[in-house]
């Protein structure tokens, strides 16, 4: 009855293999790809026609001299292609499991000698799989920066690691969306939506007056535990923030509590996913 | 084989089993009779682990379904109603990913698949995406994956619902030979075809076991009755058995 470490391996590739291939088999892989290619192309050609418009003239666009390569052009380029895979994860995520639902194949999933780990882990490496592909598009641009600027070794191992773990995060989001619809539209819209939310609740926690708007008539008893409950509030928007921790990691500054951030993000939905495959065992 | 015991299953308010008791010996072809919303895919589906019973047991080959669901899982080829596979791939690759995931090692897994392939007359429909098949080879195929790995029981809902005559009568042959080697769970609502294949019928209604019995000693000469008559009788019984209670 043991069900080894080597079995469980075995099976989560099998699964993990069916799931990145039909990526191919379908247009899905080829959309995701493609627009990978063309969008971070676009950006990449823009943001250096930039940068060589600021070194000829730095005094016109505020810098007093020409400006940190890295700092300018690079990290920018990297979180941009963080956000553009938030775009794209949706596309990569909706399917994994309503897809199954849906076609019914779910019922031959779950009747294979499977644990809902190797079907879990499968389906998030096929996805995972999906990202790489994604940043091996991505790295063409990068090699092509490093083989004529010599570039800070950090600014690039790091700025490769965020965007991946950003990744790792959307991804486990998305994943978990879909094990709780049937429907992969639905699954891709709320996928899309909350990380949108997630996006976005950065710039709103950031602009939060740092003193909550408790009315100064209140008493002195109210007064403390809401202004407490507003801080707390108020943290958690900025550091919530889905590229809140990508910032500092892009530019080549090793943050922990970054890495840490993204990878108790995906841990955290992984887990959703599990309690929601599980529910099987006792919803009707 | 199987051994089920006293096995219920609620949605909410309705019953889909009820209290249900059957086993089923080895190598033997077991037909599940009732009409539709019986409660035989409900049965089928706890058997194969798919989801479990409210309350009771069911044992396959020994194992508990709910406490080693993977030792179940092993012993166990399920063919599922409507017959849900993946469009978007051919068939010796599905097939072969079927033999990666219920574990037949890598050597032997060509031999495998090929078996099953021949097994179920899809040797000229291999190459073919699953997608584009007719409804009749998709139910083959459905059966391939059933019988990848060669498992001792195979368990099948419905396996020859929207064939045509033709293809009804390859898929009972089918299942007659493979009854040689396997245990046999099959679910069907149409009585002649348990009447041809199976030895032994379970008949279910309103998810209560209301008959099972040998086919030659329900229909057996000495009883003159057709299992027709014996199935609307059993359900009928059954029905008043139900209103009465109800009257209580």
């Amino acid at each position: 009855m043991t069900h080894g470490f080597r079995e469980s391996a075995r099976n989560i590739w099998a699964v993990c293999k069916r799931e990145f291939k039909s990526y191919f088999l379908t247009p899905v892989g080829y959309v995701v790809v493609g627009m990978v290619a063309v969008v971070s192309g676009l950006a990449f050609t823009l943001t250096f026609f930039m940068f060589a418009q600021i070194t000829q003239s730095p005094s016109q666009y505020g810098y007093p001299s020409v400006p940190d390569f890295e700092e300018t052009l690079l990290s920018p380029f990297l979180v941009f292609c963080g956000v553009l895979i938030m775009f794209l994860t949706p596309l990569i995520t909706m399917r994994l499991l309503a897809e199954e639902r849906h076609r019914g194949t779910i019922e031959l999933l779950l009747t294979y000698p499977l644990r809902d780990r190797e079907i879990i882990f499968g389906k998030y490496f096929a996805a995972m799989g999906m990202v790489l592909v994604m940043m091996l598009v991505l790295s063409v641009h990068l090699a092509v920066v490093s083989y004529f600027v010599a570039v800070e070794p950090a600014v690039l191992v790091f700025g490769v690691i965020t965007v991946f773990l950003m990744s790792a995060a959307f991804i486990s989001l998305g994943m978990f969306v879909s094990s709780v619809t049937r429907n992969q539209i639905t699954s891709g819209v709320v996928t899309f939506g909350l990380t949108l939310v997630l996006y976005v609740i950065g710039n709103v926690g950031a602009d939060l007056p740092a003193q909550g708007p408790v009315p100064a008539a209140w008493p002195e008893l109210a007064q403390a535990p809401l202004q407490f409950l507003y801080g707390i509030f108020r943290a958690l928007m900025a550091e919530l923030a889905l590229d809140a921790h990508a910032k500092d990691m892009a530019q080549g500054i090793f943050q922990p509590k970054d890495i840490a951030y993204y990878l108790l993000f995906s841990a955290f939905f992984i887990f959703l996913t599990f309690r929601a495959l599980e529910s099987r065992h006792w919803r009707g | 084989m199987i051994e089920v015991s006293g096995l219920s299953k609620r949605y909410g308010a309705i019953v889909a089993l009820d209290n249900a008791s059957f086993s089923v010996g080895e190598r033997e072809i077991v037909g599940f009779l009732g009409p539709n919303g019986a409660g035989k895919s409900t049965a089928m589906r706890i058997l194969t682990g798919f989801f479990p019973a409210t309350s009771g047991t069911a044992r396959v080959g020994g194992y508990e379904v709910h406490t080693d669901p993977i030792e179940v899982k092993r012993r166990v080829g399920y063919m599922p109603e409507r017959v849900p596979l993946y469009d978007e791939m051919v068939v010796s690759g599905f097939l072969n990913y079927v033999a990666e995931v219920k574990g037949v090692p890598r050597a032997a897994r060509r031999a495998e698949v090929d078996r099953a392939i021949t097994r179920c007359g899809l040797t000229e429909m291999s190459k073919r995406l699953i997608g584009n098949l007719s409804k009749g080879y998709r139910q083959r195929v459905g059966l391939a994956q059933a019988l990848i790995g060669n498992p001792p029981v195979l368990i099948l809902d419905e396996p020859t619902v929207g064939l045509d005559p033709r293809q009804i009568v390859d898929i009972r042959q089918m299942i007659k030979e493979l009854g040689a080697e396997h245990t046999i769970l099959l679910s069907t609502h149409i009585l002649p075809e348990v009447a041809m294949v199976c030895e032994r019928v379970i008949i279910i209604n309103h998810g209560r076991i209301v008959t099972q019995d040998r086919m030659d000693r329900l229909t057996g000469p000495d009883r003159g009755k057709s299992l027709e008559e014996v199935f609307i009788e059993a359900v009928a019984a059954d029905q008043q058995a139900a209103t009465r209670t109800e009257m209580d």
